[in-house]
Parts: structure tokens; sequence; C-alpha cells
């Protein structure tokens, strides 16, 4: 059989490194070419067991101390010779230091806390609807114009959800939708609502569907449709999930994803 | 004043990555010891020039200096190390490629942690820094290009290469070839 497929391609699909239509190129071949599914499932051996077995050396204390000693606003850190212990003041010093450095971050976190609690709660529940709403538009915008559609494209959600919950601090629901003329384009990490979220990417026709995920408190809610410049958006609250659907599709055929979302995620 | 902004940024954005730092020293020295000098080193260099960093993620910056600290040291200490590579995409192709009737899935299995310690170190250094960016450090290509010096086709070439050779080196009954140059491994397996 020959390679028709090189295998820096291979690595690179394995990775994640490549562009779309390189990897839904390759998924292809995988479907038709046994030879090239079982180099696949080679490549994808040999980097889970490098990765679980290569020793990560971790950095010796004393060096560590030497690093933080580094920091400490002395000059000469390193003058003195190897041997010798490391002088305790400026390891004192660096503790101290460092803590300074990250209280202004700590303290204007803290403030940002208060503020919010003292706001009036309905305001700031509106307003934050408001400006999300903007922020959920505005991504989809970014995600359709330029190079970042997708971090990793597959068409497969066994590809795409266990790198998404590598990625992130939750695992995001994720359903091919069987729905006619829409196929699933992959999944990217976006951020959204000051924190990271799952960005999941359909292809209804010629257009794009993002639909953004991220785990929130909020009791389970039915879909509220909106349109914001133009565009198709829908918002609820299932599983314990936050979830934004927006794309420039007609009504219609938005309300359609939307469902099948919907109810893929409440037949898990 | 400006060495005190210099420390703060230090402890902010380097000192967090010192564990990378030294992992990927001892794996390009391959000796303890050496590797604290070395990561020392560099991190003394990062002090310096944390000034000139200006970015968000101060990680691919950190270890592109430890590399070079690194390759200055193999210079000085190892010079044999220091293999020339050729990355002619064509003959990395074809080296590459395992041959097709290998049954590289099952011989894979029975690979152990020492085993495949032993295979990485035993990479040529130009290698082993793409594989260790990649599999142990989790960079992306873009960043190893970066770390490397060198483009992101050539890390596509030098990490499929790695692990070609790492597959052979797991192969039980295989001969440790991987010092050999590309050229001598390509005809050594035409058959």
């Amino acid at each position: 059989m020959k390679q028709n497929i090189d295998s820096r391609r291979i690595d690179a699909f394995v990775d994640g490194e490549l562009g779309l239509e390189s990897q839904l190129e390759i998924e292809r071949e995988m479907r038709v070419d046994a030879d090239v599914r079982e180099r696949v499932e080679a490549a994808r051996h040999l980097r889970a067991a490098v990765r679980e077995n290569a020793d990560y050396h971790e950095i010796p204390a004393a060096l560590r101390g030497r690093f933080d000693a580094l920091a400490a606003p002395e000059p000469m850190p390193d003058a003195a010779p190897k041997a010798s212990r490391p002088a305790r003041p400026p390891r004192a010093a660096a503790r101290v230091e460092r803590w300074f450095g990250w209280r202004p971050a700590a303290a204007s976190l803290a403030l940002v806390g208060i503020g919010a609690l003292t706001m009036n709660m309905a305001t700031v529940q509106t307003s934050r609807d408001d400006r999300l709403l903007d922020e959920v538009v505005s991504s989809h915008v970014r995600s359709t114009l330029g190079q970042h559609l997708v971090d990793v494209a597959s068409s497969d959600h066994h590809t795409v959800k266990p790198w998404l919950s590598s990625k992130l601090d939750f695992s995001p629901p994720v359903s091919e939708l069987h729905l006619p003329d829409c196929e699933f384009v992959g999944g990217r990490v976006d951020y959204l609502d000051g924190r990271p979220v799952a960005a999941l990417v359909y292809r209804k026709g010629r257009h794009i569907v993002n639909a953004f995920v991220w785990p929130s408190a909020a009791k389970d809610s039915k879909a509220d449709f909106s349109t914001e410049r133009g565009f198709q958006v829908a918002r609820w609250s299932q599983g314990a999930m936050t979830h934004w659907v927006v794309s420039d599709v007609n009504r219609e055929e938005f309300d359609a994803i939307v469902r099948a979302i919907q109810s893929a995620e409440s037949a898990k | 004043m400006g060495d005190e902004e210099n420390r703060r940024r230090f402890v902010q954005l380097a000192l967090p990555h010192a564990g990378a730092a030294y992992n990927l020293a001892r794996w390009l020295t391959q000796n303890e010891q050496d590797a604290q000098d070395v990561a020392q080193e560099a991190m003394m260099r990062a002090l310096r020039y944390i000034g000139n960093f200006h970015g968000d993620n101060a990680r691919p910056w950190l270890l592109q200096i430890v590399r070079h600290a690194c390759f200055s040291w193999l210079k000085e200490n190892r010079p044999a190390e220091r293999t020339f590579l050729d990355d002619d995409d064509d003959s990395l192709q074809e080296i590459a490629a395992p041959a097709s009737d290998e049954p590289q899935s099952i011989a894979l299995r029975k690979a152990e942690r020492r085993e495949i310690n032993q295979a990485i170190a035993a990479l040529p250094v130009a290698y082993r820094e793409v594989l260790v960016l990649r599999e142990l450090e989790d960079l992306s290509y873009t960043d190893i290009a970066r770390i490397a010096e060198i483009p992101v086709g050539t890390v596509m070439s030098r990490l499929s290469r790695a692990r070609g050779l790492m597959r052979i080196a797991l192969v039980p009954g295989a001969r440790p070839v991987l010092r050999t140059v590309p050229r001598a491994v390509n005809g050594g397996n035409a058959s």
C-alpha cells in the first residue's frame, strides 16, 4: 500500500494542528482507507504512551530557592558561591515581595466582588445580559471573519469533547446535530462573560452557527430568542449550563437548530 | 525603581514557569547538575531582559531563553551532540513514514516507562527538544517554532521524525539505531 498521506500530516492531525480543510480530509481518508486509520491509531497510541510515561523532571527545591532569591531586592543575588547555603534574608524578602506583588491584583478582585454585590442586582442582571448579548454576537462575527473558527476541527464529538474538556474547567455537552444540510465543524475555546467557554461550530448550508456553553447555577429555562444586529440569538439554561446560540440563518432554521441542540442534550 | 519593576514582573511572569524551565534544561543537558546550572543562568537572563518582554504568555519566551542557554552549554561541553540536521523535507518524509506492514500499535503496547524515557533520551537533541516541548510542555507548533527558532513546517518535520525514531526504538527486537544519521536508516530499510 502506498503512503499517500505523509507522516507529518498524520502527526499534525493527531496533535489537532491541521487547518479545517486538511483535518476533514484526513477524517474522510480514515473512513475509506484502513491504512490511514491504522496510522492515525498508531500515532495516537504513541502520543498517549509518551505523555503518560515520559518523566517530567521536578525542579529541585534548592534550585527553586535560588530562583526565589534572584527576585529578592538585593544586589548581586548570585554573588555567593554555590556551595554556601543560600542567605536567609533574601529568601524571606523574596517571599514578602511576592506577596506584595500579588496583593494589588487580589485587592482589586475583592473590590470588584464587593462592588458587584452592593449594586442593585436587577440592574446588574439586565445590563449584564445586554453586555453578554453584545459579546456573544461580536464573538460570532469574529469567528466568521477571521481564521480562527475552530481550535479543533472534527465532525466527531468523540474528538471534540475530550479536547474541550482538557482545555476548560468543565466538560461541555457536545453533539453532532442530525439535521438536513447541517454539519458539525468542530469546537474552540472562547472567552465570554469573563471566563473561558466552549464554542461549538456548525455549518448550515453556507451559514455558520456558533453555540456557546458554560456552567451556571441557573435553573433550566426555555429558550429566549432575540435578534441583534441582524443575527438570530437564543439563550437558555439547561443541565446546569448556560447556552447561547448565534447565527445568521433564517428564523425558521434557527429554531430547528436550537430545538435540535436542546433535544440532543436532554436525550443524554 | 526599574530594577524593582523588573523583579516584580519576573516574579509574576517568569517564576511560575520555573518548573518548565528546569524540565527542558534537564532533558536537553541529560544531567541534573548541568540542568540546574543552565536553568539558573537562563533565569538570570530572564530577570535581566524581562523589561523587553511585552506579551501575555511568558512561557514560550522563557523557554526560548532556556533553550538558548542549553544550546550554548551543549556547544561548549558536548560538541558532538550538536548534530546538524538535514531538514530537507522530501528525505524526511520518506524516512518518517513507517513501513506500512509494521505492527506498530501492538509493539507499542509493551513499551515500558523506562524504555520510553530511554528512547527520548537517545533522540538527537534537535528532535528531542521538539518532542519534549510538544508532549511534556504541551506547546502549540507555533510556540515550538518560536522557541526553537525554526519555521512551523520544520517543527512538523522534526516532530514526525522524532516520533518515527521513537517507534523504531520501541519495537521489540529493533536495533537501537537512533544515533545513526538519517540516510543510513533509510538505506537500511530498503527492502
